[in-house]
């Protein structure tokens, strides 16, 4: 089963992580992959293309099937795993409702990350504005208060919907990544319990970037919001 | 149970009309529905910030618990319905993987389609630039040409192969929303085709947007994106259109 897949990943980007966290949740080490450099340009090489036409990671192939998009990823291995591992998605509809809103949400937040750490990386510099870079850090914040006050109630084993979920493998490593450059633990008290309660988690802790890309300005950019 | 949804949302917006179609598909008429206006802000109303505090349609409620993110509100409906109405997840692994694909590849295409599109709604005035027009213009040229491609794959004449899935109710109403912004039919056949196709279905027909069914007339936004296979011209209408606010 793992051996028929193949993940080609980048390191300390948090689609990949999200792969990489639900094979381990669904028992399917022993999957095969490899290690790209973004910086180096790897994720354009033909070697990814060829997966992914559209030249970014992750790119995963399992067997004939080829499933990009790492929510695309994450959902289509707890339906064709369902039965073995952890269950990602909750029985109840109240918290299904719950978990697809969240994992959806999660999306918004990874882009809105994004903006503004890798502002430099997306806006060529004729084109930046301090303007566009407050702006966005205002949309980051805005978000991140939005998060503290869906995690109000967080404990261990009551997460983002629930049980961990796939809700949880979309947005704790956007979490973790934002604490990385530099988010106040003092400001984000749920968001920093939040991260506490799931650091170690098996999952979590054995596919752990190795390293993150630093941004224009090192690791910082978030150390205001 | 229909009875115990809530749906407000907006005219000619893709998110919510991928709801509507779901609901549809489902056999899940009888939900309630309210039309909103984005042009005079009520997707910033009391009404729906209380469900959605993005102050964004759609804003999508079942039994009281929000589900505004449509493809999440698609994926749940299939899930918690799976036994009435039509089958939108095929039993196909390799369909099903290409499925889920091309659902998340919507998102790339509708912020690509909106960035042309919204861009003077988007961008303030003192951040536009001719360089970034033209740029995010050239990214969805080769957005569409992967969407053609992906066409060409499928002869079953579904996003994701032989049957109507999921892929197709998250991406009909993006692919009409390009056509109704002026996309010109001949440059982007498959794409055409496959809107005409789709656009009887009775899911589809039934929740067509009411303000294109009182004016027909499509926009010039897209008419001048051209792909690399281009040839022959699409006419150019001058007419004063309404127009539907990105969320």
């Amino acid at each position: 089963m793992a051996k028929s897949m193949n993940l080609l990943w980048g390191s300390g980007s948090p689609p990949c992580w999200r792969v990489m966290i639900t094979l381990e949740e669904k028992k399917l080490q022993g999957y095969k992959h490899k290690l790209l450099s973004f910086e180096k340009g790897e994720h354009k090489s033909q070697e990814v293309l060829e997966i992914n036409p559209r030249g970014q990671l992750p790119a995963f192939r399992h067997g004939d099937n080829i499933v990009n998009e790492s929510a695309a990823t994450c959902l289509y291995l707890e339906n064709e795993f369902k039965s073995q591992g952890t269950k990602l998605i909750p029985d109840s509809p109240a918290e299904r409702a719950l978990m697809y809103q969240r994992m959806m949400e999660g999306l918004t937040l990874t882009d809105k990350l994004n903006a503004v750490i890798y502002y430099e990386w997306f806006v060529p510099e004729g084109e930046r504005h301090n303007s566009a870079v407050n702006r966005n850090k205002e949309a980051l914040a805005t978000e991140l208060k939005l998060w503290e006050s869906y995690l109000q109630k967080v404990s261990a084993g009551s997460y983002l919907a629930g049980a961990f979920s796939l809700a949880d493998v979309i947005v704790f490593p956007n979490i973790a990544f934002a604490f990385r450059f530099g988010l106040s633990v003092g400001r984000y008290p749920n968001l920093a319990k939040y991260y506490r309660f799931l650091k170690d988690r098996a999952s979590i802790k054995s596919s752990w970037p190795p390293q993150w890309l630093p941004s224009a300005q090192g690791f910082d950019n978030l150390k205001d919001l | 149970m229909a009875k115990d949804m809530t749906l407000l949302w907006g005219p000619g917006s893709p998110p919510c009309w991928r709801i509507m179609v779901a609901l549809e598909e489902k056999g899940l008429q009888g939900y309630n529905s309210k039309m909103l206006s984005f042009e005079k802000g009520e997707h910033k109303s009391a009404e729906v910030m209380k469900v959605n505090p993005r102050g964004q349609l759609p804003s999508f409620t079942v039994g009281g618990t929000p589900l505004n993110e449509s493809i999440g509100a698609c994926f749940y409906l299939e899930d918690v319905y799976k036994s009435q109405g039509n089958k939108l997840i095929p039993d196909c692994p390799k369909e099903k993987a290409v499925m889920y694909q091309r659902i998340f590849e919507a998102m790339p295409l509708m912020d690509k389609m909106a960035i042309v599109v919204y861009y003077d709604y988007k961008v303030p005035e003192g951040e536009r630039h001719d360089s970034a027009v033209k740029r995010n213009k050239e990214t969805l040229t080769a957005e569409l040409k992967l969407w053609e491609e992906y066409l060409q794959k499928t002869p079953g004449g579904f996003l994701a192969g032989k049957t109507f899935t999921l892929a197709d109710v998250v991406l009909f109403p993006v692919i009409a929303y390009l056509f109704r912004m002026g996309l010109c039919e001949k440059r982007y056949p498959k794409l055409a085709a496959y809107h005409s196709a789709l656009k009887d279905r009775p899911s589809i027909k039934t929740t067509w947007p009411p303000t294109w069914k009182e004016n027909p007339q499509t926009q010039d936004t897209l008419k001048e994106i051209v792909s690399t296979e281009s040839s022959g011209e699409c006419g150019f209408s001058r007419n004063r259109h309404y127009i539907a606010v990105f969320p």
